[in-house]
């Protein structure tokens, strides 16, 4: 039986590309498209540095095998930014304001969460946040800031534009 | 960790499915959301040499009530599960075990076919979908069965589906209005982490709302397979939520009766006894302090 192309949308760009039934979406997302802002940290689906979202939504692009994302639009952190390269998202404006980033490891799969939360609820409480990203590990910052730095982003926080 | 090469189809249909599943005999495995199965290959514990997955299968995550009755597709994920309004309101218990699986990210993935058919002792939807009486539904190419939870797991990863054949549906009455459930789990974490001890109670009033008609009570992670505790069940049904509520202790002791945990690297067998001593009486005050405002006249 013969694999059908892959047909995914990356960043909001078509790919068909021939892929192997055993790539990892992470792999092809890392290696086949050099999109190398998605880590990986454990590769067991337990530190969410790989957090890439399927549709709007968060998942492991480790635990994912490419052909799984056959149809669907996934977005990595590469396509946060404006296309030109010149403004940072507002997530990754706050990320950077409030000290949530440190070695920056973690901060892919973080934001690419935040966003996914955000996008559903415009106003999440600390609460919220917190159960969000409880699959994405940070080994430096110890939290608050990341919280912080989502906090700032939810629609009537009185900072920069809403994005719900 | 590279995954050994292997064949991967997307079924179309049910009936694709399962003649996939029928030629290829023991060599295929049903792929769903992954997080298991995927993790599996990765570490060389699993090695089919094809792959059927599910996800195009129309309507195979489809959530309703019909005839009385919750239809629930295999492939519906634990996030979906968890926010369902219809769950929510008829059987919040299954919504609180989804919403403890994981993390968002394994939630958005994890289906709950993937959680039954896995049968870890520990898998959390599991307890749940003893207490509320579910009944499976299987497809293979001869037909459909029907195989209720209770007896539907063997051994940790073992369950009676039939070869060949894959999970459809989760099938379970519809708990009337006056109906309460509880779940739960006891991990070292807050999130991503498997349940040490997990125990699952709901209860339903009579139409009068005076005395408790039925209950189901089960337990996860201290057994081979999740288990009913019917000696605790019956320390409630014909009594009202007050005369019940005095045995809780005696509902404790009935549910660590039923257990059988083992030493292992989570937790002794001794401390896994204890906690499910506690949550049984946690979870009985709460339903049953629940259902005694329910059964209050307005
Ligand atoms: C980091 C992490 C944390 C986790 N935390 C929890 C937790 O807290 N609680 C918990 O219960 N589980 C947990 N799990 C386990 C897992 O996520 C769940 O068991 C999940 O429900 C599996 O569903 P899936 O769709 O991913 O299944 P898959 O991995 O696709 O499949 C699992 C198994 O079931 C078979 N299968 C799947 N669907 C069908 C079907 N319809 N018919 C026949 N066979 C089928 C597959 O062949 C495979 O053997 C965790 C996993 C990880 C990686
Ligand atoms: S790399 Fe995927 S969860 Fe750790
Ligand atoms: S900033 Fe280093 S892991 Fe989060």
């Amino acid at each position: 039986m013969t694999l059908p192309p892959l047909h995914i949308i990356v960043n909001g760009e078509d790919h068909h590309l021939m892929v192997p039934a055993n790539r990892i979406l992470l792999d092809l997302i890392r290696e086949d498209l050099a999109l190398t802002g998605t880590k990986e940290g454990c590769g067991l689906g337990k530190c969410g540095a790989c957090t890439v979202l399927l549709d709007g939504r968060p998942v492991h692009a480790c635990l994912l095998l490419a052909h799984q994302a056959d149809g669907c639009r996934v977005d990595t952190i590469e396509g946060l930014a404006d296309p030109a390269g010149t403004t940072l998202h507002p997530i990754q404006e706050a990320f950077v304001e409030k000290g949530a980033i440190q070695c920056g490891f973690c901060t892919p799969g973080m934001i690419n969460t935040a966003k996914a939360l955000l996008d559903e609820n415009p106003t999440p409480t600390e609460d919220d946040i917190k159960l969000a990203i409880a699959g994405n590990l940070c080994r430096c910052t110890g939290y608050h800031k990341i919280v912080d730095a989502v906090s700032a982003c939810a629609c009537g926080s009185g900072k920069g534009e809403c994005h719900g | 960790m590279r995954i050994t090469p292997l064949e991967y189809v997307t079924a179309d249909n049910l009936s694709q499915a399962v003649e996939l599943l029928d030629s290829a005999g023991p060599q295929a495995a049903v792929l769903a959301g992954g997080t298991d199965l995927v993790l599996n290959l990765k570490k060389k514990r699993a090695c089919p040499c094809i792959l059927v997955s599910l996800q195009a299968i129309d309507g195979i995550d489809r959530i309703c009530l019909e005839n009385g009755m919750i239809r629930i597709g295999a492939m519906a994920t634990h996030d979906r599960l968890a926010r369902h309004p219809l769950l929510r309101e008829k059987a919040d218990i299954l919504c609180q075990a989804a919403g403890l699986i994981g993390s968002w990210q394994i939630r958005n993935a994890g289906t709950i076919g993937g959680n039954i058919c896995n049968a870890s002792p520990a898998g959390d939807a599991l307890p749940p979908l003893l207490a509320l009486d579910a009944a499976f539904v299987t497809a293979g190419t001869v037909g459909e069965t029907v195989i209720s939870a209770r007896n539907f797991f063997t051994g940790p990863g073992q369950t009676r589906l039939p070869s060949g054949h894959l999970l459809k549906e989760i099938r379970f009455p519809c708990p009337p209005a006056n109906a309460a459930g509880c779940y739960m789990k006891l991990r070292r974490r807050k999130a991503v982490d498997i349940s040490i001890a997990g125990v699952a109670f709901q209860a339903a009033l009579n139409e009068e709302g005076t005395q408790v008609a039925s209950a189901g009570i089960a337990l996860g992670g201290v057994a081979p397979t999740p288990v009913r505790v019917p000696g605790a069940e019956d320390l409630i049904t014909g009594r009202s939520p007050k005369e019940a509520l005095e045995n809780a202790r005696a509902i404790g002791a009935a549910c660590v009766a039923a257990a059988s945990p083992i030493d292992d690297l989570r937790a002794s067998a001794d401390y896994k006894r204890t906690i499910v001593n506690v949550f049984a009486q946690r979870c009985a005050r709460h339903v049953l302090t629940t259902l005694k405002e329910k059964g209050k006249p307005q």
